[in-house]
């Protein structure tokens, strides 16, 4: 039985000559040092083209079932969540193994950067890992609007919007994507068609591109302080490396393989024990409670966006990414030659911390969004105890007038609350009475986030909104102006 | 391939096996319940289909009526004395209608609000199974809805019988003119602040005097706690005669009504 196996292989084999090409392939000299602990370097590109296998088998998977229609879609995913046996899974393996490669991905090319790989003769290797990198951001993108919840589309019109910004072909971009000038099941089939072929066809291209100048131009050796890039001499010398090189299929193969696995079983693992995400609400744009926030590698620009200033918002839309991208294309044409080794380069290892500094603080805001008010804090979020008890009944009027005028939404009470405004537990320490009533009534001078209430309370409610908040403030601290003045009570108030 | 990377690659088969083990452990371990399964009763249901008091009450109530339906700014619903003598319609009527002269918003959406009648309905219910008390209450309470709507300026006899009641009743912790405790910071403060007065109505000021805020420690119209010894409970009549003084000092002003008479 094996012995005919073996014959029917040979026969494949001798008409398709795949030994003859694939084993030198596979046996090509890598360098030495791979072998030893230093080789643990080299093992994220492949992991993350691991991830990228598990997401063609999942995506088809998921293919077979997701319908591509407005009407459709979400039922699609709820018969993939509840009623497929292991529907759930696939959605959970494809999210989590997505997740994993833009992990994989940055880390494979912060160890590139760090070491130098980029520099000559490797830069094209470099710029086509650029275009993987946006391929797979592309991905991540589209795949979120094929989920089709609200937060989907909304997330969508947002970044129609913002497409619809760029000057003059502005209104042709977003008809192109959104297949017409709103948001409809023509979107839908777009980013389908977008998710399944259109982007993964590129993926797959620049990938074998990208693997055929790792073969060509052979993997870089661990940088060593003081060994420098010279385009001159660089041949030369890595052919003499490779001479004392190992080859491919041996320790590096193995290291590659564990470390793939490992990332397997991570992804696995997590899938397993948080389950897909989402869908959330169903597809109704008349339901007022959703929450677009894009997916997590999207948090950053989100973030960045939401913390500037409207003047510089086109700018961080439209510029921006383009100025991003086109640093990370030219990092081999800044420079190609010299040093590799970090301890030689500290600005490229500053520009790593500040990046990924910058990177996590933005996140970090995006996924928290202070900024926004938390719509349902008004009736949802209850007055803490301590601030009802022994208040008088002025100031508990007061309190209901804070929550009913919706004042929680933006500021906290002990730090339960909208974000978006200061939190008041402890505001009649800094605030007389009339200095409340004039912010309150006017809001924040010059246009600023706090709107003026003025007219949208009357005299009765503003002067037991006043006393409630007056009331702030620890049991041993006098109120705000007690120093100077006695406390002027808000016109109309009690003695 | 030299012997020592054959050797490395016995190694790499161990550890490969073994990461195949912790695999099939993690996998076992959920057996069919694995955590990330997604339960269809998690999924979001929109809000018009949420049909659990419990809920409703979350997202609508307890911002001003407290976590527990106590403790919070407005007056408490989680009070057995106000569950007994509040009519199930009339519960249904407020939180669909609001409260007219208070500040309790209208929550049905015909009247701009964000709950269905079913919704109303179903917290009308809520309040009134989730709260009632257990034993039944030692005496009969007076009636909830006030009988009849005070004349602002009354006889002079009439109005020396309403402040016989508020001295016996209220003054004790109130102040003889309803300006509170003086000099205090907190405590049960001033109820004859026009501010007060203007933001809730007769029928809020009579369910107060009924039920009191246990949670915060007024007591209700029977309890004998910061009155004296002799005290014996108001009686219906009595309780609309306090609530007309109220609303005399909410139009003139309690000093005014003083120096009227």
């Amino acid at each position: 039985m094996f012995n005919l196996l073996k014959q029917i292989g040979r026969w494949f084999d001798v008409r398709l000559g795949i030994s003859d090409t694939l084993m030198p392939m596979m046996r090509h000299p890598v360098p030495r040092e791979i072998e030893g602990p230093l080789g643990w370097w080299y093992v994220f590109g492949s992991a993350a083209m691991t991830l990228f296998l598990i997401q063609i088998l999942t995506g088809i998977g998921l293919a077979l079932v997701y319908v591509p229609a407005a009407d459709k879609a979400y039922e699609s995913l709820l018969y993939l969540n509840y009623q497929q046996p292991l529907g759930w899974y696939l959605r959970a393996l494809h999210y989590y193994a997505g997740s994993g490669m833009v992990v994989l991905l940055l880390v494979h090319m912060t160890q590139v950067f760090m070491h130098g790989a980029y520099k000559y003769p490797r830069e094209l290797t470099w710029v086509l890992g650029v275009f993987l990198l946006i391929c797979t951001m592309g991905m991540f993108f589209s795949g979120q609007i094929l989920r089709w919840d609200p937060d989907a589309y909304w997330g969508l019109a947002v970044a129609g919007s913002m497409a619809g910004r760029v000057p003059v072909i502005g209104p042709r971009i977003v008809h192109l994507l959104l297949g017409g000038e709103i948001i409809g099941g023509d979107s839908l089939s777009r980013f389908f068609a977008l998710h399944v072929f259109v982007i993964p066809g590129a993926l797959i291209a620049f990938l074998a591109v990208h693997l055929w100048l790792v073969l060509k131009c052979g993997v870089s050796t661990p940088p060593v302080a003081g060994q420098v890039v010279d385009p001159n001499t660089y041949d030369a010398t890595y052919h003499e490396e490779l001479k004392r090189g190992v080859p491919f299929l041996g320790d590096a193969i193995l290291k590659d393989v564990l470390f793939s696995s490992l990332a397997v079983i991570v992804v696995v693992a997590i899938a397993a024990i948080v389950g897909p995400k989402g869908p959330t609400a169903p597809p109704d744009p008349t339901l007022a409670g959703a929450n677009p926030r894009p997916e997590w590698p999207f948090l950053w620009l989100f973030g960045l966006l939401s913390l500037s200033p409207p003047s510089v918002e086109t700018f961080i839309m439209l510029v921006f990414p383009v100025i991003v991208i086109a640093i990370l294309f030219l990092v081999p044409f800044i420079s190609n030659r010299g040093e590799r080794a970090p301890s030689r380069r500290p600005a490229a290892v500053l520009f790593v911390i500040v990046a990924y500094t910058a990177l996590g603080a933005l996140t970090y805001e995006g996924a928290t969004a202070p900024w926004s008010p938390k719509m349902t804090a008004w009736s949802g979020d209850p007055v803490p105890e301590n601030f009802v008890k022994e208040r008088s009944p002025v100031e508990l009027q007061g309190a209901v007038v804070f929550q009913y005028k919706n004042c929680r939404n933006c500021h906290a009470l002990d730090g339960v609350g909208g974000r978006r405004g200061p939190d008041l537990s402890n505001v009649g320490t800094r605030m007389t009475a009339n200095q409340l009533i004039d912010q309150v009534s006017n809001g924040t001078p010059g246009g600023g986030n706090m709107p003026a209430y003025g007219k949208q309370m009357s005299a009765n409610e503003m002067t037991v909104l006043v006393d409630f908040l007056v009331s702030l403030r620890p049991e041993d601290q006098l109120p705000a102006g007690a120093a100077e003045t006695p406390i002027v009570t808000a016109p109309g108030a009690h003695e | 391939m030299n012997y020592h990377s054959l050797n490395h690659i016995c190694s790499f088969r161990f550890a490969l096996r073994l990461s195949a083990v912790v695999g099939m452990i993690l996998l076992n371990a959920g057996g069919c319940n694995l955590s990330g399964k997604p339960d269809q009763a998690d999924l979001p249901v929109s809000p018009e289909q949420i049909a659990n008091f419990d809920q409703l009450y979350t997202t609508n109530c307890a911002g001003c009526h407290g976590a527990t339906g106590k403790l919070g700014p407005a007056p408490p619903l989680n009070d057995p004395l106000f569950v007994a003598i509040i009519p199930e319609d009339e519960l249904h009527r407020v939180i669909g209608d609001g409260r007219a002269g208070t500040l309790m918003p209208a929550f049905a959406t015909v009247n701009g609000g964000s709950l269905t009648d079913k919704q109303v309905k179903l917290l009308a219910e809520g309040v009134k199974s989730h709260w009632k008390s257990e034993a039944p209450l030692d005496h009969s309470p007076p009636a909830y809805a006030i009988t009849n709507e005070p004349q602002t300026i009354p006889a002079v006899e009439e109005h020396t019988r309403r402040l016989a009641i508020y001295q016996r009743a209220c003054a004790g912790c109130h102040g003889p003119d309803g300006s509170g405790s003086q000099g205090n910071r907190s405590g049960p403060g001033a109820i004859n602040a026009p501010a007060f007065l203007a933001l809730i109505s007769n029928q809020a000021l009579r369910r107060i005097i009924i039920t009191g805020r246990p949670d915060l420690g007024m007591p209700t119209y029977a309890e004998k706690r910061g009155r004296t010894a002799e005290y014996e409970p108001i009686s219906t009549a009595e309780i609309d005669d306090l609530v007309a003084l109220l609303a005399q000092w909410r139009s003139v002003g309690s000093t005014a009504v003083a120096e009227q008479h």
